[in-house]
């Protein structure tokens, strides 16, 4: 039977944890898509699975100990798995990414040109990074908490600050390669 | 001692552990040559973000309702709308079927709403009452309430129209959209449809928001209504479902 007092209470529990989604979501879905666009290379994808990350989260009808490390995990989970069966993908929300694209004007073919190579060089040195510093660097540049990124990575968070300044050093490392290589 | 690479780092990103705060601020205070190494891991930092950026692409559009709907609402609120729409469905048949019963002549006025005769010389076909094609579903809209389609139309309209009654009420043809509701909104996926939606708003709802993939459209506020991108048919609001390019 249902008692109106419980479902009451469940009403308020499911409002209650609607407002607590919206806020994570409007606090971190930009920077989780940032992440996985870095990793990924692939603006699609990011959003993608940035999405199918909340989605789940919503689904499961409570937040976790650590909301940020939970969404990271899924989210790399999904990457993984997407990057085995990328044909069998299916896009969320697309129009409304493409409508924001095309409103934006174009930089000049020259300009467009230097981004190009920037974006390649940079492109390349990210995936030549060791995957464990490339993933702890680009979580590092969101801003990501050193408690979130060790539960995330499983990493023991006393040594966090130092695999950083390491994975920075891989970093400039792959990409004085890619200059070097570029050199007439 | 000078500090580590991991102090070097935590002292940056305000990572320090309480403990050790102090006595590591005291020593960078009278310490050159780690405020040194400090600044440049600071730029080095500031550095490498600068090249990540170049990577970036922009999100795009993409808001908390639009992904709520598509997770279709907790567990235990799907179960509970599945309650509502099998107890909807049965006494909406039994009503059907009742002799005498009002509701065919509604169905068929909705029907023929939905696939006007227009000039068309062909006769609609005829609906078996075992089969309405039409889905709905009323709510009340309380001290506000959100109507949200979670995506854009190639074409099709929403018909708004203020009536006596008490519940907020749309009606589309079957299979054209899901519904589901939450305190306070009413999240429609119309992905991929092309339907015309009937919605009837209380005159005495304090407040009704129709948003369409996250564009505000229709707004009830008391007395007042506000559209964009609207006709006005006598009393009735035609919505266009189809956004503008901008």
């Amino acid at each position: 039977m249902n008692d109106p007092d419980s479902r009451q209470d469940s009403d308020q529990a499911a409002s209650r944890f609607h407002g607590l989604f919206v806020g994570l979501f409007n606090a971190h879905f930009e920077r989780l898509y940032r992440y996985l666009d870095r990793l990924s290379g692939d603006s699609d994808l990011a959003a993608d699975l940035a999405q199918e990350a909340f989605i789940k989260l919503y689904r499961r009808g409570s937040l976790p100990d650590s909301p940020e490390a939970w969404l990271i995990s899924v989210a790399m989970n999904l990457f993984r798995n997407a990057s085995s069966s990328r044909s069998r993908r299916t896009r969320l929300l697309t129009l409304a990414r493409a409508e924001g694209v095309h409103s934006e004007p174009g930089p000049s073919p020259e300009a467009a040109a230097i981004d190009a190579e920037s974006r390649r060089r940079v492109r390349s040195a990210i995936d030549r990074m060791p995957p464990r510093e490339k993933r702890l660097l680009l979580l590092a540049a969101e801003g990501y908490s050193y408690r979130a990124m060790a539960l995330a990575l499983e990493l023991n968070e006393a040594s966090v600050g130092t695999l950083l300044a390491r994975a920075r050093r891989a970093f400039r490392a792959t990409y004085a390669g890619e200059e070097q290589r570029d050199a007439p | 001692m000078h500090l580590d690479d991991e102090q070097v780092e935590r002292v940056r990103h305000g990572e320090l552990p309480r403990e050790l705060e102090k006595s590591i601020r005291e020593h960078l205070a009278g310490c050159s040559e780690c405020r040194s190494r400090v600044a440049e891991g600071q730029r080095d930092e500031d550095w490498v973000y600068s090249m990540l950026r170049v990577l970036d692409h922009p999100p795009g559009r993409i808001d908390a309702n639009a992904v709520v709907a598509r997770a279709g609402g907790t567990g235990l609120g799907r179960w509970r709308w599945a309650a509502a729409l099998l107890v909807a469905v049965s006494v909406g048949s039994a009503a059907f079927a009742m002799p005498g019963s009002p509701v065919r002549g509604w169905v068929r006025e909705a029907l023929e709403w939905i696939a006007p005769r227009g000039n068309s010389p062909s006769p609609i076909p005829t609906q078996s009452p075992r089969q309405p094609a039409v889905a709905g579903v009323g709510v009340v809209p309380g001290r506000a309430l959100l109507i949200l389609f979670t995506s854009p139309q190639s074409s099709g309209e929403a018909r708004v129209s203020l009536t006596d009654g008490s519940e907020v009420v749309v009606r589309t043809q079957s299979g054209a959209a899901t519904f589901t509701s939450d305190p306070g909104r009413l999240v429609i996926d119309n992905r991929s449809s092309t339907a015309m939606f009937e919605i009837q708003i209380p005159r005495v709802a304090p407040r009704v928001e129709i948003r369409v993939n996250g564009v505000r459209v229709y707004l009830k506020d008391g007395d007042r209504a506000r559209a964009g991108n609207v006709t006005v048919a006598g009393d009735v609001y035609v919505l266009r479902l189809s956004l503008p390019r901008s």
